[in-house]
């Protein structure tokens, strides 16, 4: 037995790669389907953006790249719906520089692709990316043309009808920021006590545990956090709108429900390595000190 | 000509400050060090005064705080291409003297000349470098869809196996505070996903059970997250945020220098 | 099923390149990984020329030059920053520099101080006027926040009440940390996710005809 823990110790880790190779690739060959149970942080930023009038402006910043798209691009697109099916008029940014402006694109394309009545200009509009963020939310913040002249298709902000209400941040009822860096931060601790904007943050699973202390200082109205989030706000947007179920059940459009099926099998795995792993220890500690005694 | 009191205090500060320093500085090289830290001086305290005096002159539509941020914006965007020289310097000495790996700074170079190109082709055309109306991409949103995210996504996805190893590897419980970390992570881990619905899966009986014991660890979780860790995360902010002020203040005040690539008494 | 279109192709391709590190390093990887550093320069070369210096600098100085004349001076302080690399006038680079550098970190200072300190302390001075369950955590998160603060106190040595105070401290500390580590796991094993389910559901199923 002793033999046995000691080769399971010092496995070649390849062999570690491969179980959370086949742990991950399983359930998406095999779905299972397990339940997803929604939490507060999650809860209070859907009833938030539920809560808002018809016409009323979101900002949605795409504050993050290819590097945590499997996290952010679930719940951007779900919010992205919500606005749409609540007949919120959206405003679209990036300012991620490694690649926040592909992914705003290719969203937008999405979701105006499954929502073909919305109007460009009117109904939602992409400002695309710009450089300095810091920079760029305080110049939004007193006066959005001034950082954004243009859309992003080089189109005058002033001949833009959505923006013809909207001249700085003070006319936008919310800021939805989905973000993997600390630009996603800056929102919370520049934009909101620089113009006392509600913000609702979507960080990837690593920088969430932070901004817990922002929730419980008010400084947040709700958290997305990480994949599992996101599959939180796709359950409740399902619950809430069933005509955007075909949206979440197809089997070939990656959704983060779908994505926790492959998060839970390999959260066992690792459970179970650490738990092999800390019971070796402990044996091995054990004998070092029956050894010296 | 539009000569806004901001505009043109700006343009006094940043540009015929810095052209009398450049001309000082080339008969007096310790001027070439300290008249840059002035011109800094002001650069920092703009953007923070104007928080705290709301005068026209500094915070006002017309004000030198608005136009300073619209100009700092074009300069980040400088800023962000300053490493591309940098890389072309190291990449083409590489190729040129033929070093290990020289092979590999070509496929870079090619990468970095290919989709810069179809970026410049992008404005120089007038045809940008997104989606175009009719739903086809620009070459350049092409080479980001499938050269461009696919790379980075896979890049940063192997770190998952790694950290699977080294949890497997390191993560011993050694002394009373690993003992927390380990039990800390193992309640998060099981709490924020239906680990218990899943192993349920093979039992339908237990499943009820298992559905309402996850729903306990789920909210142990969220008390977790709330409380403890909510707790120390306010005061690693506070303590990180603090440490961070009185830095960004040594470097306004000229203080701190090492940004400029200066040492003590340069 | 429509067969993948020579996009899916070229990003399978690059994707199981970066995998094939797993096993050991080799050309494919080393290929993959200068693909990625020369097109991630290119990317940044793009988007800033489109979108930030010619909607930005470029367009307004060529439309309205009397109401944008001071553009020039971003304009020219960012060509500045590239003096650096020229051997004999490399020092007029600091003057890009330090405006830049000195700009972003006076807004981190006022962000700092209204953004993290004053709200975070405002949350963690509240009044006992109960005595039930939510001002007991709120004591608990009280106590979690100062003793982590004296931990991280290192201008003076600690005598044995702020040790004490320290240890209690570490322990909030490892309870965020392991929170951390769980949160970790679920945010690595995403990035995991999403490729697989891009070669499994969008190259290798359409391929097979599934």
């Amino acid at each position: 037995m002793a033999g046995l823990f000691e080769r399971i110790v010092n496995l070649d880790r390849r062999w570690i790669f491969l179980i959370v190779l086949l742990s991950v690739a399983t359930p998406i060959v095999i779905p299972i389907g397990l339940p997803v149970t929604t939490t507060g942080p999650t809860r209070a930023a859907f009833e938030f953006i539920e809560a808002l009038h018809e016409g009323d402006v979101v900002l949605i910043s795409f504050d993050y790249g290819p590097s945590s798209a499997p996290e952010n691009d679930p719940m951007a697109e779900a919010v992205m719906r919500q606005c749409a099916l609540k007949k919120l008029r959206f405003i679209v940014c990036a300012l991620y520089p490694l690649g926040g402006l592909g992914l705003a694109n290719n969203v937008v394309a999405k979701i105006t692709g499954e929502l073909p009545n919305l109007r460009d200009g009117v109904d939602y509009v992409n400002l695309g990316y710009k450089d300095g963020p810091a920079a760029v939310m305080r110049r939004m913040g007193d006066d959005i043309a001034g950082a954004f002249p243009t859309d992003v298709h080089g189109k005058p902000i002033s001949e833009i009808p959505l923006m013809k209400g909207v001249h700085d941040l003070r006319q936008v009822k919310l800021v939805f920021t989905a973000a993997t860096s600390l630009i996603g931060e800056w929102w919370i601790t520049q934009v909101h006590p620089q113009v006392g904007i509600p913000v609702i943050i979507g960080p990837t699973a690593v920088s969430a545990p932070k901004y817990y202390a922002y929730l419980n200082s008010g400084q947040l109205v709700g958290m997305v956090g990480g994949m599992k989030g996101a599959a939180e706000y796709e359950s409740l947007l399902r619950a809430r709108y069933p005509q955007l179920a075909t949206f979440y059940t197809t089997t070939r459009a990656f959704t983060a429900t779908k994505g926790m099926d492959g998060q839970t099998v390999l959260h066992t795995v690792i459970l179970l390595l650490l738990v092999l792993g800390n019971v070796a220890y402990l044996r091995q500690r054990r004998a070092s000190a029956k050894a010296r005694a | 000509m539009n000569l806004e009191f901001g505009r043109v205090t700006l343009v006094i500060l940043f540009a015929i400050v810095p052209i009398v320093g450049f001309f000082l500085g080339l008969r007096a090289p310790a001027l070439r060090s300290r008249i840059p830290i002035f011109v800094g001086v002001f650069a920092g305290l703009i953007p923070i005064l104007s928080m705290y005096v709301p005068r026209k002159f500094i915070a006002g539509p017309t004000g030198m705080s608005p136009r300073l941020d619209q100009w700092l914006i074009i300069l980040a965007g400088f800023a962000l291409l300053l490493g591309i020289a940098n890389v072309l310097q190291n990449n083409t000495r590489k190729i040129s003297r033929r070093e290990k790996g020289w092979p590999f700074s070509v496929v870079l170079l090619i990468g970095l000349f290919v989709t810069g190109g179809f970026g410049i082709y992008g404005g120089i055309s007038g045809q940008g470098i997104g989606i175009a109306a009719d739903g086809t991409p620009t070459p350049f949103q092409y080479v980001t869809n499938w050269f461009f995210q696919p790379l980075q996504s896979t890049i940063f996805s192997l770190l998952a196996f790694f950290m699977a190893s080294a949890a497997f590897r390191a993560f011993r419980a050694r002394n009373t505070e690993a003992t927390i970390l380990l039990v800390a992570a193992v309640l998060i881990m099981m709490g924020r996903v239906p680990l218990l619905e899943l192993l349920a899966v093979p039992i339908p009986s237990l499943q009820p059970a298992a559905a309402f014991a996850s729903q306990g660890l789920g909210k142990l979780t969220e008390w977790i997250m709330q409380t403890p860790n909510g707790a120390a995360q306010a005061g690693i902010i506070i303590g990180a945020a603090l440490g961070a002020a009185s830095m960004a203040l040594r470097v306004i005040l000229g203080i701190e220098r090492g940004y400029l690539g200066l040492g003590k008494g340069d | 099923m429509h067969p993948p279109e020579i996009g899916v192709w070229i990003a399978a391709f690059l994707t199981i390149a970066c995998l094939t590190f797993l096993y050991k390093d080799n050309p494919f990887f080393r290929f993959a990984e200068s693909l990625f550093a020369g097109v991630s320069l290119g990317y940044y070369v793009g988007i800033v020329l489109n979108q930030t210096l010619l909607p930005n600098l470029i367009a307004p100085m060529r439309e309205h030059f009397g109401q944008n004349w001071d553009l020039v001076v971003p304009g020219l302080l960012g060509v500045l920053l590239y003096m650096r690399y020229a051997p004999k006038i490399g020092w007029v680079s600091r003057y890009a520099l330090a405006i830049y550098v000195t700009y972003y970190i006076g807004l981190d200072f006022t962000r700092r101080i209204h953004g993290e300190v004053l709200p975070q302390l405002a949350r963690a001075i509240q009044p006992l006027s109960s005595f039930d369950r939510a001002t007991f955590f709120s004591l608990v998160y009280v106590l979690g926040v100062f003793s982590v603060l004296v931990y991280f106190f290192f201008s003076k040595e600690q005598g044995p009440i702020t040790r004490r105070i320290s240890r209690l401290g570490i322990w909030f500390l490892m309870i965020s940390f392991g929170a951390a580590f769980g949160f970790t796991v679920m945010g690595r094993v995403a990035l995991l996710i999403g490729r697989l389910n891009f070669l499994i559901l969008d190259w290798i199923y359409p391929t097979l005809g599934i």
